[in-house]
């Protein structure tokens, strides 16, 4: 009865979705769409049953047939009734697909006019789906994830309440398919099984549900050290998952990694295993990086083999990765960590001038930070950090209205640099100009040096402001593009009239003051710092730096 | 008079006495009839709107009918083609109940027959509103007194005189003055103010005098008018920390809130800060593409759609939604032609496509030069044509007219959650 009702069923559900679309006249298509539709019916293995399915709905996706397919889907009857609430799902699923079809392509017809059906449906199928699913049936928790998906993406009131249930159900069922290996001698299958908890994860993370995906995370590395991978197969995973660019997955495998290897490796091998992984994470112009991880790294380093652990490259990575995470105070440490212990190194001037900076314009000592451009000012030949050095010096005195003395660093800066015109050779002239004009210093740059050194600037914490270059390590004359992002009270519908007073190392560009970004090239090497104080209608707002290392 | 007289007098006395006593006191301690307008608590915390005693959902816009080539200073109450009529009909045929007015100014009468036209014509209430000086040049100085006692009377004549009109449904005092307090817009001050050098102390002293002095007015308001509840409008939820010890006394809050699609976790939020009833009184969408530089109906119909569902998840009686919401008034029912360039006559009879700020949360066109995707001159959900019909602009409603129209005849909310 149940089969003679199949074979009645199927010809007609063919039927019926030809006389909706005449797509379908095309004879190959409509015979993988049978074949299928068979197999969907007919198979005993739900497995491949829904291998089947899965097929069909490329095969109608392709062509964007969301309703063609539905209506197939609703009029296949399988023998094997644990394929139904894989139908279910794919209802959901292809209504969920063509409502996002609908917005991009601004099928606004259908989506005003069968919007709500489709909404319906995406509600009711998984609600069917969920009905007929036991805790360890991944089905489940995809039927829960399209749910959240569907409701954030609505960014309606019931996200949260459907963020809960996907989550109370991947966590049911990690435990259930965690018993199941517990009792069954089928690891590799378990392994398998994981695999929907990371894809929750992957989901999740990519709506910026960084903690629910990482707790998931954790729960899918966790099922892999319990499995009997080898301590360098999981450190292959977590390169694996780093290559991909899923760095909160890479992390959490080594995490387990480390814990592993830090019961086995020798200190010398341990600490070495680890530089290896800071370095990665550390920042560069190119390639993944997450400069917190790679500084948690460097933590654990000194937690195991104390200052000394740290050679001289490894000092100043993790100084430079923190700079360019913008943690000023931190990286000046470092660097003095550097200078202390390799007074030679390649780095010395590069991070005596950066400490002598971060003195200055971050920490507000301008008396600190001449101590070190002093280090460098007398330095033989046309060293860029030298000038520099005297570039500063020179602005501090002239900013101070020392304008004598002021002028005899701009005057040996010229001189060290056998007039080769360079950025700071430019610059110098055109304070010295200013000196012998008796006019007052570059508006722009009087106002960062003010807003910098003055008692009265001192709530300005750089937080209000973000500044950031698409390369901190750009060659001479290659384009750099700086840009600022503000973090000001909201306004609501009113716009707030901003300026933005660039100044300093700009370049070969000169931003106007409604510019918030710029492009610009170097003509020489060295450290340069790029000032911006933002002006709001109520005065100054907020000031900013950033460095950039032209090689 | 005999004794038995006497005493049949005071047998008389006797019986009538207590009588009156008794009805003395049943009429001292009978309850005063219920407000016309009042927000009743419901059992599960939820707010409902009770409108003469029935639960009501404002479903409005905000109406300021400037004809083309026309700027805000256009007396429309004094049109003698009277554009609410026309307005009336079809906001009647698209269900709109309530009509929102920014401020009202002129010719109290003129105002007065607005108001009854559309409430006797098509029961259409009214919300006033005040911008408690916001547009004073230099600034609003909310911490000067004269400055306040100003706008204080200014406000309660206004309550006054309307208070007895039937078509009233409610006040709201100010707009989006909350931003003012923290110095970006109208940025206004006082010397003890200038005495303290931390910014954020100041926008806290700034917030403690602004809604301390609304709080001010909406006791004044409701010693003359019990009728009627008390709004206090606010840009977004910013500042209603500071609400919520200072402005204990507003009934509810009417929030202008652009935020696209939805307003994500607004209702909660609003719970969490300050706990009291929601009108969100301006929210919508621009209907030009500035990207494709193109009308675009459907963007507007859509966003206008999905807004409304979310209001409707939020009214009382919706288990999962946060219960606190009375309705909203879409901004803004016709297009305004002299908004982008204001102090130029001649840009007032075009109807400009220039877009002057940027709202991520509007994606369709997001990408326009500059990220600048919304256009002030065409929030209308009815367009105006140049062409004339009894007098005024014709009326042509757009397709979130009548996509809004739809959703409020079927609300449907897709709000089942799967239990198992």
């Amino acid at each position: 009865m149940n089969r003679f009702r199949i074979w009645l069923i199927w010809p007609l559900a063919i039927a019926g979705n030809l006389a909706i679309g005449n797509w379908l006249f095309s004879s190959a298509y409509a015979k993988d769409t049978e074949e299928l539709g068979k197999c969907i019916c007919e198979n005993k293995v739900k497995a491949e049953a829904d291998n089947c399915l899965d097929k069909l709905k490329q095969s109608y996706w392709q062509d964007n047939k969301y309703s063609e397919f539905v209506d197939l889907l609703r009029n296949l009857h399988p023998e094997n009734k644990s394929i139904v609430p894989s139908l279910s799902y794919y209802i959901a699923l292809s209504r969920y697909q063509q409502f996002k079809y609908l917005e991009e392509t601004k099928g606004w017809d259908e989506y005003f006019a069968k919007g709500n059906d489709y909404r319906n449906d995406i509600v009711k199928e998984t609600g069917k789906s969920l009905e007929a699913t036991a805790l360890d049936d991944p089905l489940r928790i995809y039927s829960r994830l399209l749910i959240y998906q569907f409701h954030k993406d609505q960014q309606d009131t019931f996200t949260e309440g459907a963020l809960s249930d996907l989550m109370s159900s991947t966590l049911e069922y990690a435990k259930a398919i965690g018993q199941k290996a517990m009792v069954g001698p089928q690891i590799a299958q378990a392994n398998k099984d994981t695999e929907p908890i990371k894809e929750v994860a992957d989901k999740l993370l990519s709506y910026d549900e960084k903690a629910k995906a990482k707790e998931l995370y954790k729960i899918y590395a966790k099922g892999l050290v319990n499995s009997d991978i080898k301590d360098g197969a999981l450190k292959d995973k977590a390169a694996g998952f780093y290559k991909d660019g899923n760095l909160e997955l890479a992390q959490d495998i080594y995490d387990v990694y480390i814990e592993r290897i830090s019961k086995v490796l020798p200190k010398d091998k341990l600490i070495s295993e680890l530089a290896g992984i800071a370095s990665a994470f550390s920042y560069q112009d190119s390639g993944f990086k997450d400069m917190f991880y790679a500084e948690k790294i460097f933590q654990k380093i000194e937690e195991i083999g104390g200052l000394e652990a740290f050679n001289e490259e490894l000092i100043y990575l993790r100084g430079f990765n923190l700079e360019k995470n913008k943690e000023y105070r931190q990286a000046k440490d470092i660097y003095l960590l550097l200078i202390q212990k390799y007074p030679e190194s390649k780095h010395i001037d590069e991070v005596t001038y950066k400490t002598g900076l971060i003195f200055t314009y971050i920490l507000r000592d301008a008396k600190a930070g001449r101590e070190y451009f002093d280090k460098l000012a007398d330095k033989e030949g046309d060293n860029p950090y030298a000038l520099s050095s005297l570039y500063q010096m020179g602005l501090l005195k002239q900013w101070e209205a020392d304008f004598a003395t002021a002028k005899g660093y701009y005057n040996k800066l010229i001189e060290k640099s056998e007039r080769k015109v360079t950025d700071t050779f430019q610059m110098a002239q055109d304070r010295l100009k200013e000196i012998a004009e008796g006019t007052s210093m570059e508006h722009n740059l009087k106002t960062f040096m003010d807003t910098s050194l003055k008692e009265e600037f001192v709530n300005l914490d750089m937080s209000k402001v973000d500044l950031k270059s698409n390369i901190y390590q750009p060659k001479v004359d290659q384009a750099v593009d700086i840009s600022s992002s503000t973090n000001l009270s909201s306004s609501g519908c009113f716009n707030v009239e901003l300026q933005y007073l660039w100044s300093c190392d700009l370049g070969d560009a000169k931003p106007g003051v409604n510019q918030p970004e710029f492009k610009t090239t170097y003509k020489n090497q060295g450290t340069k710092i790029i000032g911006l104080v933002l002006i709001s209608p109520s005065g100054i707002t907020e000031r900013s730096l950033d460095l950039i290392d032209a090689r | 008079m005999s004794p038995l007289s006497l005493r049949g007098h005071f047998s008389l006395v006797w019986r009538t006495v207590p009588i009156l006593l008794l009805a003395i006191c049943f009429l001292a301690a009978a309850p005063r009839g219920r407000p016309k307008v009042f927000i009743k608590k419901l059992k599960n915390n939820h707010y409902q709107l009770i409108v003469e005693h029935k639960p009501y959902i404002i479903k409005g816009v905000c109406y300021n009918p400037i004809p083309i080539s026309q700027n805000y200073e256009y007396d429309w109450w004094s049109d003698p083609n009277k554009p609410w009529i026309v307005d009336g009909k079809l906001m009647k045929d698209m269900g709109i109940n309530t009509i929102r007015l920014y401020q009202v100014d002129g010719d109290s009468d003129a105002v007065k027959r607005v108001i009854r036209d559309l409430y006797k014509n098509y029961g259409i209430r009214t919300i006033l509103g005040s911008w408690l000086g916001f547009w004073e040049y230099p600034c609003p100085f909310y911490g000067d007194k004269k400055f306040q006692n100003k706008v204080k009377k200014e406000v309660l004549e206004m309550v006054s005189l309307y208070k007895d009109e039937p078509g009233v449904l409610m006040w709201v005092l100010g707009n989006e003055n909350n931003y003012s307090c923290l110095g970006t817009v109208n940025p206004w001050s006082s010397d003890e103010i200038d005495k303290e050098p931390d910014p954020q102390k100041q926008k806290a002293m700034r917030a403690k005098i602004y809604y301390s002095f609304v709080n001010d007015l909406t006791r004044e308001i409701h010693k003359i008018d019990s009728d009627h509840p008390v709004a206090l409008g606010n840009g977004e939820l910013v500042g209603l920390e500071f609400a919520n010890k200072y402005a204990r006394d507003v009934d509810l809050v009417a929030c202008i809130i652009y935020r696209g699609k939805t307003f994500g976790n607004l209702f909660r939020s609003l719970k969490l800060t300050f706990d009291k009833p929601i009108l969100v009184s301006e929210f919508g969408a621009d209907c030009y593409d500035a990207y494709l530089k193109k009308e675009d109906q459907n963007m507007q119909a859509f966003f206008l759609e999905s807004q409304w569902r979310q209001i409707y998840e939020n009214l009382a009686g919706n288990k999962d939604g946060a219960g606190n919401c009375l309705g909203g008034t879409i901004f803004e029912w016709t297009d305004e032609w002299w908004k982008h360039d204001q102090s130029n006559p001649d840009s007032w009879s075009v109807h400009d496509t220039t877009s002057n700020w940027s709202n991520g949360s509007y994606y369709f066109d997001i990408k326009a030069e500059g990220n600048k995707n919304m256009n002030e001159e065409w929030f209308g959900i009815v367009a105006l044509s140049q062409d004339l019909e009894q007098g005024i602009n014709k009326r042509v409603p757009r397709k979130a007219y009548y996509v809004v129209r739809e959703f409020w005849k079927k609300p449907i909310l897709n709000n089942k959650r799967n239990k198992k």
